[in-house]
């Protein structure tokens, strides 16, 4: 079948069009003749109403379905809805998922872990979804929007009679009447310009064509919803692109005070120089809680420093050269930034740790002491110098024990239980030096029975701090959550457009009257608006007032009828 | 006008192919990020015990042992004889053998390989990047890679110097 398009007017229309594109006329026939007319995308044919399509219409025409498009963001709610079932798999630091949610979470835990629900979000078809709903996006708008600028640039200002009409608000008088009661007769031409002046008065763009008649008024906030659109691909875009590589990071770590460690995958350390913590006082606290026999939190903060490594990055054989490049107070919600780079307070816990300590030398019998010299409890240095004395560390247990054949064993690598096995050479030793063996815990010295193992050298030698201003401790680990977002200003500016669009399409609404008069006096005249139609009728009713006309506003959406 | 259309269509699809193959596509064959038997090794770069720097790519062609290991771990230091004498054993025909240490302390370490007599490469996995990237759990964990550069066993735990030899045969095509 193929439509006639051409209308009586004598313009050819698009494949699809409902309204003549010139005059206005409805080209089908209606059952209900009296029926507002549809006035969606002012009834010009979308591009993708087309006869034949070839396949690559087929593809167009399947995304520009607004239907389809509320398909997609149906299937995609319920699968982000699924992502909520079990934590996800980037909540944890170091887990195997194919262990980990079968062993947490039972057969439905591994069920959900073998759909790929562990990693919803990053999952292939989660991202189809969301790469489709941007194409639906797109093409959506491009399918109606190009075909009604094109529209709304080149109106017809003598609309047919019917399409006027047919409008929700339509007003039909003869002015002959009105004019006579006041003792003048019509000059319709003279009408028309008194009723553009009139109407340019309220801020309408008022075109006119002998006694026909176009008012209108904010056009621009027809675009508010394609704006809208520009803004959510926009937004969508971005969400994609923090899938590249380096683009995004969410991870946690774990900072013990004083320690420098290396945030991965990025150039940058972080060194926890200081953590505090302050806890509520008794007096402070709920009855409730106080019964728990809690000790809550009030505030804790990491001093942090971040540095980035400037030479020697991925060469394991030298330290890298660090250079200090932000330092800030973590706290709760303040996080340290530094070029899109944010690490924010997330836990802490209490590890009391020996870092280091500064003893001294000292000869018992002569009463001297030398040093103090520093030895550090994570990679101790080899070489120590106390006055003329030197220290080669020869062993070193950072948790010391005795296996069942009594030798000396380390049980972690955490310095619980310090030991330090030194060969003393100098003046008035051998020179192949003496062996001590050195406890910086008073604890473990008196365990392990220090003096005892050191035998005769213990007589003359001591190796022993002044006070505990010497022993370096970091009592917390600090957890901190590291993130990169690259493309979070991208989301914010789709999001703002987002926001200007919906703001363009709701503050404003695209007014538009037509009139025309006929045979020297029949005025005929219709109005349409998006929205706010109570206004529109408002703003018909105070133009007629002005021309002397008094019309109910109300009157005027029941004119149709009338008709 | 109608011309210009259908090319702005095809631009317009074509744009959405790309960005959406390019995201599809690198999240269906995003690299497994924990190694399995039969996959690549992450590869590494560590400064060995001997001031000299190993990377596995090195060996490319041949079969490695990769094994994690500290001097706190009883069946890491009980395995530690078997895994020497098999390398001795096979290293003419290629084999090589790197023991990634736990982030201990060179002195410790040091005195340690020396007691017992360890000639293969001792490689330092500072801050334990190298652990976490093989999503190693439990000490401890050996990865035997073939020659054509997959991982063709994962043993955890202590193992004998059977299963080593055992093993070692197969990476070797024996």
């Amino acid at each position: 079948m193929i439509d006639n398009t051409k209308c009586e007017c004598g313009h050819q229309n698009h494949e699809g069009t409902v309204l003549c594109e010139s005059c206005g006329k409805p080209l089908h026939e209606d059952e209900d003749e009296t029926k507002p007319l549809e006035m969606r995308y002012d009834g010009v044919a979308r591009l993708s109403q087309r006869k034949n399509p070839s396949l690559l219409n087929r593809v167009w025409n399947f995304f520009s379905s607004v239907k389809v498009a509320i398909y997609l963001i149906l299937i995609t709610l319920v699968g982000a809805a699924l992502g909520t079932v079990y934590p996800q798999e980037n909540m944890f630091i170091n887990i195997d998922p194919s262990v980990y949610y079968k062993e947490t979470y039972g057969t439905l835990g591994h069920i959900y872990y073998l759909l790929g629900l562990s990693d919803t979000y990053g999952s292939w078809w989660f991202k189809a979804l969301l790469v489709m709903i941007g194409a639906s996006l797109v093409i959506c708008s491009l399918d109606r929007v190009l075909p009604l600028y094109r529209a709304l640039s080149k109106q017809q200002i003598r609309k047919h009679l019917s399409f006027i009409l047919r409008q929700k608000v339509a007003y039909k008088g003869d002015l002959a009447q009105a004019s006579a009661s006041r003792g003048s007769s019509v000059d319709a031409g003279q009408w028309v310009e008194d009723a553009a002046k009139t109407l340019r008065k309220k801020g309408y763009r008022v075109h006119t064509d002998g006694t026909a008649l176009l008012a209108e008024k904010n056009r621009f906030s027809r675009w508010g919803p394609y704006i809208n659109h520009i803004g959510l691909i926009i937004f969508l875009l971005a969400v994609l692109m923090r899938g590249l590589p380096g683009w995004h990071m969410d991870k946690y770590m774990g900072f013990l005070e004083g320690e420098t460690v290396k945030i991965p995958d990025t150039p940058y350390y972080l060194k926890n120089e200081q953590f505090n913590v302050t806890f509520y006082e008794e007096d402070e606290m709920t009855d409730r809680f106080r019964e728990r026999g809690q000790t809550v939190p009030k505030r804790f903060e990491t001093k942090a420093v971040l540095y980035v490594c400037e030479e020697n990055c991925d060469n394991p054989a030298k330290e890298p050269v660090l250079k200090e490049v932000a330092r800030h107070n973590i706290l709760v919600n303040d996080p340290l930034e530094y070029k899109g780079l944010l690490a924010y307070q997330f836990d802490f816990a209490l590890t009391p740790r020996l870092v280091s300590v500064s003893p001294m030398l000292r000869n018992k019998q002569s009463g001297q002491s030398y040093g103090p010299f520093t030895i550090k409890m994570k990679n101790p240095g080899v070489e120590y110098e106390a006055g003329p004395y030197k220290l080669v560390l020869k062993e070193y247990f950072p948790d010391f024990s005795l296996d069942e054949k009594g030798m000396p064993i380390t049980v972690t690598n955490e310095p619980n239980a310090p030991a330090f096995v030194f060969s003393i050479t100098g003046p008035g030793l051998p020179a192949e030096g003496v062996p001590y063996l050195y406890f910086p815990r008073e604890a473990d010295k008196a365990q392990f029975r220090q003096d005892e193992i050191n035998g005769a050298v213990s007589q003359v030698w001591d190796i022993s701090v002044n006070s505990m201003e010497d022993v370096e401790i970091a009592n917390y680990t600090s957890y901190l959550n590291i993130r990169k977002d690259i493309a979070l200003p991208y989301i914010w500016a789709g999001a703002a457009i987002f926001m200007l669009g919906v703001i363009i399409g709701t503050y404003w609404q695209h007014r538009r009257i037509w009139l025309r008069i006929d045979n020297g006096s029949e005025l005929a005249l219709g109005a349409h608006t998006n929205k706010n139609w109570y206004a529109m009728r408002k703003d018909v009713a105070w133009m007629l007032s002005q021309m002397g006309i008094s019309v109910d506003p109300k009157q005027l959406s029941d004119e149709v009828k009338k008709a | 006008m109608r011309r210009n259309r259908k090319w702005v269509q095809i631009a317009i699809l074509i744009a959405i192919l790309l960005i959406g193959g390019y995201t599809i596509g690198s999240s269906l064959f995003a690299e497994e990020s924990i190694p399995r038997e039969g996959s690549e090794p992450p590869a590494f770069s560590l400064l060995g015990l001997d001031g000299k720097t190993y990377s596995l790519q090195d060996y490319k062609g041949r079969p490695v042992i990769v094994n994690f290991w500290g001097t706190w771990c009883d069946p890491c230091k009980r395995e530690m004889p078997a895994i020497q004498n098999q390398y001795e054993k096979w290293k003419d025909r290629g084999l090589e053998v790197l023991a990634l240490n736990l982030d201990e302390s060179r002195v410790t370490v040091q005195s340690f390989v020396q007691q017992n007599k360890l000639t293969f490469p001792i490689l330092f996995d500072k801050d334990l990047l190298m652990r976490d990237r093989y999503a190693v759990r439990s000490y401890p964990t050996t990865f035997f890679i073939d020659s054509s550069g997959k991982i063709a066993k994962i043993a955890q735990g202590e193992m004998t110097e059977s299963f080593i030899e055992q093993t070692v045969r197969t990476i070797l095509k024996e």
